[in-house]
């Protein structure tokens, strides 16, 4: 008789994702998988495969972490003091392992590269919702007067955007000050 | 006497590359002992357990795949034409694979693993000092530590971000970076 599965499609994607974000996607085999979820091995190769737990995992770290953090940086009124409260937090989420490893898509990009079409779209979802949001952050600080060079605005978005890559490997060998100096030094190229 | 029946380079260099396609949670001892051809004993015995296989891997690609990258930080011209051309010669078509072995090691490994972080550091810190040296000709120690700081957090984005990027857009990203970062340098620079 197959085994019933006791648990929402839902749910197994919310437990996939904490997995695939400590470990990577290369470093979880359909064993492991299963067992992570409680569920057999055939499910994941006949029902549920790992490929599609992973793009959902995706989704879901998309919608459930970056999204609320973008859309808080969006309705922002203080341009750059908003900004930097915004890396700070960001810093804060990952030494406080709220973010248990990195950034997932940063992860992801160094992992899976441009292997997977699927992964690649996601990937232009993520840095256009991201660069989209430094944006809109970038308008206020011209409009309270707090940036030099507006006609740059495209190309600190641009700067911006790389951040949280760099983010996502300092944060590994250096303690929260010198994060944070290395946040206020990095706005302080685009006043 | 009995006689080592491989060559340790070689079964490193193979190790990097097996590391580097599948992650290093990604592959066995067993994935390992397939490419290797060196069975599970002699690898402990050399390398006392598969973190010690990594470890070793990342000091062969600092020796054997970063010094020619590190020199062009040596060579003299343009800071901004050389840093382009450090930061290209990672992603170069030419490489077996593009970015950075230490950072992608790094990327997977460097929070759980001590020892991995150590090694980060100090090859991040090397990097850092050559910056520092190569601004320094134009610039006062403090104001050349402060771009080597943060030209350091360009390699890091270069060797993550820009692995997805083609040619073009990594080009342009890159020199985009530079231009913002080195923007109140070269202001500086002229201005003494």
């Amino acid at each position: 008789m197959p085994q019933a599965l006791n648990q929402t499609y839902d749910e197994l994607v919310y437990k996939a994702q904490s997995l695939f974000w400590e470990q990577g996607y290369k470093g979880v085999n359909a064993q492991e998988l299963a067992d992570h979820l409680d569920v057999s091995v055939s499910t994941i190769y006949n029902k549920y495969t790992k490929d599609m737990l992973f793009m959902d995992s995706i989704t879901y770290y998309m919608n459930t972490y970056s999204d609320p953090f973008l859309s808080q940086l969006r309705a922002s009124t203080e341009g750059l003091i908003s900004l930097k409260g915004f890396f700070y937090a960001l810093i804060d989420a990952l030494l406080d392992k709220t973010f248990p490893r990195s950034c997932l898509m940063v992860n992801t990009v160094v992992e899976m590269r441009n292997e997977n079409q699927e992964v690649i779209d996601l990937y232009k979802k993520y840095f256009d919702a991201l660069v989209n949001s430094y944006k809109v952050v970038l308008d206020k600080a011209i409009e309270l007067g707090q940036i030099q060079h507006p006609e740059k605005k495209e190309e600190y978005a641009q700067f911006l955007l790389g951040v949280i890559f760099s983010l996502s490997i300092l944060y590994k060998i250096n303690d929260k000050e010198s994060l944070q100096n290395f946040i206020d030094e990095r706005l302080s190229f685009i006043v | 006497m009995r006689y080592k029946e491989y060559n340790v380079n070689r079964v490193l260099e193979k190790c990097i590359q097996l590391f580097w396609v599948n992650g290093f949670r990604g592959c066995s001892v067993k994935d390992i002992v397939e490419v290797t051809g060196v069975n599970r004993f002699s690898l402990y015995h050399e390398f006392v357990d598969k973190n010690g296989i990594l470890y070793n891997a990342l000091q062969l690609y600092r020796e054997r795949y970063c010094e020619d990258k590190f020199n062009i930080l040596k060579e003299t011209g343009q800071p901004n034409e050389l840093l382009t051309k450090f930061y290209l010669s990672f992603l170069a078509e030419e490489n077996i694979h593009p970015g950075c072995f230490f950072i992608h090691i790094g990327t997977e490994l460097a929070d759980t693993d001590e020892r991995i972080k150590i090694l980060v550091k100090s090859y991040l810190d090397e990097i850092e000092g050559l910056i520092y040296q190569l601004l320094k000709q134009d610039a006062s120690t403090k104001h050349a530590k402060f771009y080597a700081r943060h030209l350091t957090g360009l390699f890091c984005t270069s060797m993550s971000f820009c692995l997805i990027h083609t040619k073009e857009e990594r080009l342009q990203y890159i020199s985009n970076g530079i231009d913002v970062i080195l923007n109140k340098y070269n202001s500086y620079a002229t201005s003494t």
